[in-house]
């Protein structure tokens, strides 16, 4: 009875304490499916910076990604970048650039097959969505995908981005 | 200093560390099962509780990282399992040096793959030490490490390689670009890496094995191919003498804008090193449903893959891929391509096509057949052909999701099918809430000792985000069970009937 009261409090303490709190994102480099070498420091300096943690055995994962397609032209325009994270293992590495390419993603696609990216960013669920300002903060998070969690997705950068430009009349 | 103390320590340093400026950031995990094992009686309830608390704590160019992780079931054999791991790593370019438990893949993996597969509860770690340095293009890896695999199957989690083997390795690899600068991307990959083990659990004389590898990879604008191959060579386990094997796996693939095209071909002979259930390496099987033979002793085989959304409304995914054993009075034309009664393998074949008839509206059918010969043992061949449907809709504040389908099993002993229906409602970033039920008509003789004699799992699931950093779910009902497989690693998994809790959390 101690340990599932540890379990249950623990946890919900450590999070409710800070709930809403913005969280340091980790540095990273990864290599994309192209074989170039993609790094936080050098897209955060372009604009905010999206992530999808995704597998090709994801199938909501891929629904996510599906989703945000008719908005990655308008990302392009506010210099936002969104990386679709892969988690499949070495041996799908092979398949992860041909069914990218053939649902016509204009996301950045790039390899985890260790999962590094995924302990560095405590990720629990497939798949989960995380937004970093240019501030390097990560200000969203959000596990698993529902159709019609795009748009809060899309909320999210556009507040944020208005945010920004009140900041930027201000100073 | 005891485990539990190590922990509290843990947790005193971070309440510490709160008021300085380090960041603390973390994850938990707690899962509660309560259940009724169904080939005893009804009254038999058994209860599992399992958590895992990650932590992490970073100052400038230093990481410390912890991992708290026990496993209390109800019943006394065989006891809890609990661990504290640990990493303190400290990283700035162009080096990195991490003492503690990590994970490493050289290459593709065929001369070492030490992985976690968090989904299917395959935890393959080594403890020691790993530096990497990054210069001009390269990469070099130097490794010291003591493995260890905890693994969950019937119902519970062990540690398969207990050992005090010790693991040293060298991975190095280069990338080339092009020096005049062309429209066309082009990248050239070469890598060679060196594993050594001395086996010291092994009581026969100088117990070693070495793996030497090399890999060659292109990227040309849509083209791109790589290849690798691995040699072993040491002594035999248990009984002394020389062993010797390789490995070799090539893939290449094309990928343009609606299409993509890849074809993957394996050969191990000798190649899989580890123990018992268990493997250092872990060379990759073709096979995506992660069915392997026997896991790099004695495969051959091929995969191709094609994916194409020819319209905006519609897209196509194609599967075939086939393993198996050597057959030496075969041509090696004829071991990649065919399966004859002397060998034991997998044939997988998929096909999958996706449509829109509008933007909130999607169909998907398909068909999945397996065979399998020589894995299911005491079934010698089995063919399951399952064909599918779903259809989801999304009406702006809720969507709906309804799926069918129906397993045709045949096997040399019997014949019979599971049938399964599923329904799904939810609202996003709230819940979701979904009712399945799955039915056998029969079950067959081999299987009653596995798997018991019930041919009816209905199961309610509720999916529910407590804030955007909690998600509880909540199963209730039964699952069928039955062999699962990820990334050539397969269990067979014990059918349920109870509850099943478990919480996610981000911090």
């Amino acid at each position: 009875m101690r340990k599932f009261v540890l379990i249950i409090m623990l946890p919900m303490l450590l999070v409710l304490a800070d709930e809403g709190e913005a969280i340091d994102a980790p540095d990273f480099a990864l290599e994309d499916v192209d074989g170039n070498t993609v790094c936080l420091d050098s897209l955060i300096q372009k604009g905010p910076v999206l992530m999808s943690f995704w597998a090709l055995w994801c199938k909501m994962c891929i629904k996510e990604l599906d989703a945000l397609k008719p908005y990655a032209n308008e990302f392009d325009s506010l210099n936002i970048t969104l990386l679709a994270i892969s988690q499949d293992k070495t041996r799908a590495v092979p398949k992860v650039k041909p069914f990218a390419m053939s649902h016509k993603w204009k996301y950045d696609v790039v390899l985890d097959p260790e999962n590094t990216m995924r302990d560095l960013y405590h990720v629990q669920a497939m798949p989960t969505f995380f937004i970093i300002d240019q501030n390097k903060k990560i200000i969203f998070t959000h596990q698993g995908y529902k159709p019609g969690d795009e748009e809060i997705i899309i909320s999210m950068v556009r507040e944020l981005l208005a945010k920004g430009e009140e900041d930027g009349s201000e100073e | 200093m005891g485990l539990k103390s190590k922990f509290l320590f843990a947790l005193i340093l971070t309440s510490f560390s709160i008021a300085a400026d380090i960041g603390i950031s973390g994850a938990n995990c707690a899962e509660y099962w309560v259940f009724v094992d169904s080939r005893l009686d009804s009254l038999n309830y058994k209860e599992h509780l399992t958590e895992k608390l990650k932590l992490s704590l970073s100052y400038k160019d230093l990481t410390l990282k912890g991992i708290f992780f026990f496993w209390d079931p109800s019943v006394a054999v065989p006891g809890e399992l609990q661990y504290l791991d640990y990493t303190a790593q400290y990283k700035r370019d162009p080096v990195s040096i991490l003492y503690g438990t990590y994970y490493t893949t050289f290459g593709r993996g065929l001369c070492l793959n030490q992985f976690l597969d968090e989904d299917f509860n395959n935890d393959n770690s080594l403890y020691g030490l790993k530096t990497d340095f990054r210069f001009l293009n390269s990469r070099l890896t130097l490794l010291t490490g003591t493995p260890r695999n905890i693994f969950f199957e019937e119902l519970t989690y062990s540690i398969k390689n207990d050992t005090t083997d010790q693991i040293r390795g060298a991975d190095f690899e280069m990338k080339w670009y092009p020096i005049f600068a062309t429209e066309t991307n082009i990248v050239t990959t070469i890598g060679g890496r060196y594993v050594r083990v001395n086996r010291v659990t092994d009581l026969t004389p100088k117990a070693f094995t070495e793996l030497f590898g090399g890999n060659i990879g292109f990227k040309i604008g849509p083209w791109d191919s790589y290849f690798e191959y691995g040699r072993q060579w040491g002594t035999k386990p248990l009984v002394g003498g020389r062993l010797k094997g390789e490995g070799m796996l090539v893939t290449t693939g094309l990928a343009f804008p609606g299409f993509g095209f890849s074809v993957q071909y394996i050969d191990y002979d000798n190649m899989g090193f580890g123990g018992p259930g268990y493997r250092y390496n872990e060379p990759p099987t073709p096979i995506k449903s992660g069915i392997s033979v026997n896991r790099g002793i004695d495969e051959i085989g091929y995969g191709v893959s094609l994916v194409a959304s020819p319209f905006d409304f519609a897209s196509v995914e194609i599967d075939n891929n086939k393993v198996s054993t050597h057959d030496e009075a075969l041509s090696e034309f004829e071991q990649i391509l065919k399966i004859n009664d002397r060998m034991d393998g997998v044939l997988e074949q998929t096909i999958k096509i996706i449509t829109h008839p509008t933007f909130d509206f999607e169909i998907t059918v398909g068909l999945d057949k397996l065979t399998k010969q020589g894995i299911e043992l005491p079934i010698e061949k089995k063919t399951e052909t399952k064909p599918y449907a779903d259809l989801s809709c999304d009406f702006g504040s809720f969507f709906v999701d309804v799926g069918y389908e129906h397993t045709f099993v045949s096997s040399d002993t019997s014949d019979y099918y599971d049938h399964a229906a599923s329904f799904s409602i939810g609202k996003p970033e709230l819940l979701v809430l979904s009712l399945r039920y799955e039915r056998r008509n029969r079950v067959p003789g081999w299987l009653i000792t596995k798997l018991g004699e019930e041919t009816g799992w209905p199961m309610a699931e509720l999916s529910l985000d407590i804030t955007r950093r909690h998600n509880l779910r909540i199963r209730v009902g039964g699952e069928k069970g039955g062999l699962i497989c990820s990334g050539g690693v397969c269990r067979f998994e014990e059918p349920f009937r109870g509850v099943k809790m478990v919480l996610t959390s981000i911090f």
